[in-house]
């Protein structure tokens, strides 16, 4: 029963999140006009004298973001010809007579052929189905490390296979050889202490902020300049370095420098750098939040429900009512100003920067605002409800005190609808607050949104869109989930019956 | 004596006399008005909004504001001016009137909350209503609600936004195109709360006509936590509206807004402090207001408080 | 009945609750004495101040309710003075147990029956976890639930409604109460229930020795369980007296007109006894007798002035004019004559109520 259930609900998230993805990719890739994703491309203005090259640049881009399939003259030529042959120059001179073939050929094939508009050299562009691109996205969505990575015909003779080690820093790990990365999974001392390289997601390439990076890296890893520390390399020298060595990845071609850091080939490594990534810093801020709210909302509620009608609930109300009706970009702005001008505090989170305790503490607390009045209110509710309730009336007459009959009976009760909305507000932390964000130049996850939206960088719209529908999706059952742990009548089998 | 011994006599006995104790005369909706009414602290704030929300409407259609007529851009005499008999509230960096411009901002920040409140309130009550009653319907309806609840909306508000452009119509649409579904739910429960309710299946067995329950037993119930809903929709309306605006999604440039002024006018709030504080305090004490007079229809409206 | 001790004396007793702006006088001048060991029963309509009154014996009074006249005497006591925890400790739920109406909303939902026994001995007789818990299980048994140990660990859902009330009793007389109120405590119960847990407080009753307020409007458990009556109408105490007096000899119309509308009295064909009207509201200051607009036998001067107790016999009093001297003489109602013969035929043919002599 308890199984199946879960089953159910598993299989219905997964087509929520199919569907939403599908439908926000048909509208975003749809509706937007495709030439708005050159608005804020430098390289395009750059181009601006050549009007061949350019068309070929935004080809050549559409072609790497997906919207379409694209064939030119060289291409074609290299695939006829061996490169370096006098024939294979030839062709590529504009009015080649290749032209002719490569134009029937692609016509055939369904393509629109465009001529180039000073060398009339012809081009052939297909767009590729929605529906298809989404099948591929989703394909792609979870990649497997596997030993085969390695190009074989580059590297016939590389030795193949998985095996136990140690990282440069002495923590135990499962090595590869073969895949794209060399560490597959290893221990260290930073959080979560164990981190693999095995599954990796792949959420589409950013364009054109962060131009050519995989949306996952831009919002998951560090932010700011490099930290350089004392660094030991796998052959034992030692030199100053940000280089993070476990998550090295393959590189076919080795220049000199890597040749004096490496041994093998996976020489890609990622960069460490000071400031937390993204994902990081809404997370750490979201969590303050979050104990802050709790922290405060909790008590305050309860003292509410306690003095109901007293001069704290009513207060209490004033607050609730100030926080529900006023706009929040209003009330952000009031508590700015408030701080900016008592307590000398940045506005800005980018001034003081990350590593300064004085630039948290007001994004922090215009985050936790609104849930420390939701969570008054909510509090307040419950734990009235539970007052007027039979049970409590009886633990009365058996004689139990107020402090007793609070502790024992009501808050238990009370406490319980509240939990269920914890792992939704702990998971909104990583997604974190496009509001607070935006207001404070925070470089987190929630500003991420609204900039990639205001410099089409449909990608990331895309993966932001799946994270965020993923993380709420997860965070509800979770909630779900707790509630059947400490409300011994719920399972939630039981529940989705008595829909 | 003889008085004295009269009143140890049998007295008449009105069996409706004896009815009529308990039972006093009752109307619904003067019982509203009533209870409404006696709260003199919301009366106030009433009347209050009620002025703000006519004038909000009537002076832009006399100041015909514009933001994108700017005749005194290039005067530096008429710019960042303070307020002043001839500029109520000053006027801003390219030397517009801020008094046409937030009342202006003030009508289409009304315009959206109560148009997309009362968009989705229709849309919501008639499928909730369907909703509750059919077995069939919520079998689907519920599998639909699953799959827009998990979306959050700010996401789905930001993207259609992104993708049909800002302005009237498409923050309108946005607004509405998902949330009705949750007002729908909210009265689906609701509804099958009451349906089953003893006193309605009694008023069945009766013989009471099904327009008379919906009316007299359903309907003051549900009324009173539709209004709770509706005041808190329409500030939630109207903060959505500016903060999309503010993000620069919501209403366009041609639209006069009071989330596009605050974000605007930020950069003054130090230089020219009444820029900024005067569209912020407006939109609060219009929400504020809104929301204090829903609360109190939805109280006076709740029969239980009726005395 | 032989002279007793008395172990609690209700005074004047007058309760107001404050509603909004206006003040419901909800118990009008109710005075009580109750003996060591018997089983009272308080019977009246919804809205007659049953469990308002008995609710002053605990301190139980909701928060806008106040006590504004008389004393409850227990133990050289004064209750109404009571208003602090630390005052009730050691009375209420230790000496005063009360059970309330719904078993099934009685007990907290979220924590096992076990530990819900437990904390009140702990918290009244001061003993250790492990004694605590022996004791539980030794309650369970006694109130019948079969495999108690077993089921200590359970939560009230997996109870059923009978089994739950079963619990509230044992909770009520985990540390041994003097006195033991049960507010309608089958009234939320299966008919076949009903009897097993009456029949169960009856057997503890006998066990344990204790004072029982029965408060009900269902006579068939009064004539079943109860050693004196008290009729409440209005929030007064209109007739008190003996089982039979009541039964046998009532002498208030209220009372008539509550026994006549008992269906198993009805003849098959008539229809069925009702009182008219509805209960005066309390929200009024009442003038005369309460009941008179609902009171077919009321004189002119009910309407006029409040009849005192009139003393029956040294058990039974009741308060209507009709027993004044100068008062026309009322027979009875036809429907209660002869109750005894009416009772006794209903019990030989097998009736859900029965009288024990």
């Amino acid at each position: 029963m308890e199984k199946g259930y879960y089953f159910k609900r598993i299989i219905r998230s997964v087509i929520s999140i199919l569907l939403v993805i599908t439908i926000v990719f048909v509208l975003v890739y749809s509706l937007v006009p495709r030439d708005r994703i050159f608005n804020s491309d430098d390289t395009l203005v750059k181009l601006g004298g050549k009007p061949d090259e350019r068309l070929q640049y935004q080809m050549r881009t559409w072609q790497r973001l997906g919207y379409i399939d694209y064939e030119n003259m060289s291409n074609y030529c290299a695939s006829l010809y061996d490169a370096g042959s006098d024939a294979i120059n030839a062709c590529n001179v504009a009015g080649a007579k290749e032209e002719k073939d490569f134009v029937e050929k692609y016509e055939g094939q369904g393509y629109t052929i465009q001529y180039l508009p000073i060398s009339h050299s012809p081009i052939a562009s297909k767009d590729r189905p929605i529906a298809l691109r989404v099948v591929e996205w989703f394909r792609s969505l979870i990649y497997f490390d596997t030993p085969g990575y390695v190009d074989k015909e580059l590297f016939p003779d590389l030795e193949r296979k998985i095996y136990f080690g140690k990282t440069p820093t002495g923590g135990l790990a499962i090595k590869c050889s073969g895949c794209e990365h060399k560490y597959l999974l290893y221990t260290d001392l930073s959080f979560p202490f164990i981190h693999q390289h095995i599954l990796s997601l792949n959420l589409g390439q950013s364009y054109p902020t962060f131009d050519s990076l995989q949306v996952l890296n831009v919002i998951s890893d560090s932010q700011g300049q490099e930290n350089r520390t004392e660094t030991v390399f796998e052959d034992g020298h030692t030199e100053t370095s940000a280089y993070k060595l476990t998550a090295c990845k393959w590189k076919n071609t080795l220049d000199k420098l890597d040749r004096n850091k490496f041994q093998d080939n996976y020489a890609d490594c990622a960069i460490i750098k000071k400031d937390p990534s993204m994902m990081g810093i809404s997370f750490i801020m979201g969590v303050i939040a979050l104990i802050l709210a709790y922290g405060l909302g909790l008590p305050i509620g309860l003292l509410m429900s306690k003095s109901k009608g007293g001069i704290a609930d009513k207060l209490g109300m004033v607050y609730i009512i100030f926080i529900i009706s006023v706009p929040s970009l209003a009330y952000i702005y009031f508590f700015k100003y408030l701080g900016s001008t008592f307590f000398h505090l940045p506005t800005a989170f980018p001034t003081y920067g990350v590593s300064d305790v004085r630039s948290w503490i007001l994004p922090c607390i215009s985050l936790a605002l609104p849930s420390i009045a939701s969570l008054m209110l909510w509090t307040r509710r419950y734990m009235v409800d539970q007052m007027n309730s039979d049970y409590v009336k009886f633990a009365k007459a058996k004689g139990l005190n107020q402090t007793e009959i609070y502790k024992k009976h009501i808050f238990r009760n009370a406490i319980i609808p509240i939990a269920q909305g914890i792992p939704s507000s702990l998971a909104g932390c990583i997604t974190g607050a496009i509001i607070t964000e935006s207001v404070y130049s925070v470089g987190g996850m929630g500003k991420m949104l609204p900039d990639a939206i205001n410099s089409y960088n449909n990608a990331m719209i895309i993966a932001l869109a799946f994270l965020y529908t993923t993380i709420s999706i997860i965070g509800v059952f979770l909630g779900d989930v707790i509630i059947t742990w400490i409300d011994p009548r719920i399972s939630l089998a039981n529940k989705e019956e008595g829909r | 004596m003889s008085e004295k011994n009269d009143l140890f006599t049998l007295a008449e006995f009105d069996e409706r006399e004896s009815e009529h104790i308990a039972a006093p005369r009752y109307s619904y909706w003067k019982s509203v008005w009533r209870t409404f009414v006696s709260n003199k602290f919301v009366v106030a704030v009433c009347i209050f909004m009620i002025i703000v929300v006519l004038f909000a409407m009537i002076q832009p259609m006399f100041s015909h504001y514009d933001p994108m007529y700017a005749p005194n851009i290039n005067d530096p005499s008429s710019k960042f001016l303070g307020p002043s008999s001839e500029h109520l509230f000053g006027t801003d960096n390219i030397g517009r009137d801020l008094f046409d411009a937030v009342w202006a901002g003030a009508r289409n920040s009304l315009i959206i909350g109560f148009g997309c409140t009362l968009i989705n309130m229709i849309l919501g009550i008639i499928v909730g209503a369907i909703w509750g009653f059919s077995k069939k319907v919520d079998v689907w309806m519920i599998e639909v609600y699953n799959v827009v609840s998990n979306v959050p909306f700010l996401l789905l508000a930001m993207i259609l936004s992104y993708v049909l452009g800002s302005g009237f119509k498409s923050l309108i649409f946005i607004m509405c195109v998902t949330n009705w579904i949750y007002v729908a739910y909210f009265i689906r429960t609701q509804v099958m709360i009451i349906r089953d309710r003893e006193y309605n299946l009694a008023s069945k067995c009766l013989g009471t006509s099904t327009w008379t329950i919906i009316t007299k037993n359903i309907l003051p119930y549900l009324i009173s936590v539709i209004m709770t809903y509706i005041s808190r929709e329409i500030p939630s309306n109207i903060s959505y509206e500016v903060f999309l605006s503010y993000l620069g999604l919501g209403l366009g440039q041609q639209n006069a807004s009071l989330g596009r002024m605050i974000s605007a006018y930020t950069s003054y709030m130090t230089g020219y402090p009444h820029l900024f504080w005067i569209p912020v305090s407006l939109l609060a004490i219009i929400s504020v207001s809104l929301y204090l007079v829903g609360q109190a229809l939805a109280d006076a409206s709740d029969p239980r408080t009726h005395r | 009945m032989a002279e007793k001790k008395i172990i609690l004396s209700a005074k004047d007793i007058e309760v107001k609750f404050r509603v909004r702006d206006n003040y419901l006088n909800a118990i009008r001048g109710v005075s009580l004495d109750l003996y060591d060991g018997e089983t009272f029963a308080i019977v009246g309509e919804s809205g007659s101040g049953k469990s308002v009154f008995t609710k002053t014996f605990t301190g139980m009074l909701e928060s806008n309710g106040q006590v504004t006249n008389g004393s409850v005497m227990y133990n050289g006591k004064d209750l109404t003075k009571l208003t602090t925890d630390k005052d009730w400790e050691g009375i209420r739920g230790a000496k005063i147990a009360t059970i309330f109406q719904d078993p099934m909303t009685s007990l907290n939902p979220i924590r096992t029956i076990g530990s819900q026994i437990t904390e009140v001995i702990v918290k009244h007789q001061k003993v250790s976890g492990e004694e605590a818990k022996k004791q539980a299980i030794d309650i369970m048994n006694r109130v019948g639930i079969i495999d108690a140990a077993k089921r200590f660990d359970e939560y009230p859902f997996q109870y059923s409604g009978g089994m739950r009330q079963r619990i509230v009793i044992a909770i009520a007389l985990s540390c041994h109460p003097e006195i033991l109120i049960c507010d309608e405590p089958t009234t939320a119960l299966d008919v076949t229930i009903q009897a097993q847990i009456i029949d169960l407080i009856k057997e503890l009753q006998k066990e344990f020795k204790f004072t029982t307020v029965y408060i009900t409007h269902d006579l068939g458990v009064v004539a079943n369980v109860a050693d004196r009556v008290g009729v409440m109408y209005g929030g007064q105490i209109v007739e008190i007296g003996n089982v039979e007096e009541i039964f046998y000899e009532p002498a208030h119309p209220y009372t008539w007109a509550l026994l006549s509308s008992l269906p198993q009295l009805g003849v098959k064909g008539q229809d069925l006894s009702y009182i008219a009207g509805t209960p005066p509201s309390l929200y009024n200051v009442i003038k005369g007798d309460a009941f008179a607009p609902r009171n077919k036998y009321a004189l002119k001067i009910d309407f006029e002035q409040e009849p005192p107790f009139f003393k029956i016999t040294d058990t039974h009093y009741a308060k209507t004019w009709l027993l004044d001297p100068r008062a026309p003489k009322i027979e009875k109602p036809e429907a209660i004559r002869n109750l005894h013969e009416k009772i006794a035929a209903m019990t030989s043919k097998g009736g859900a109520y029965y009288v024990e002599q």
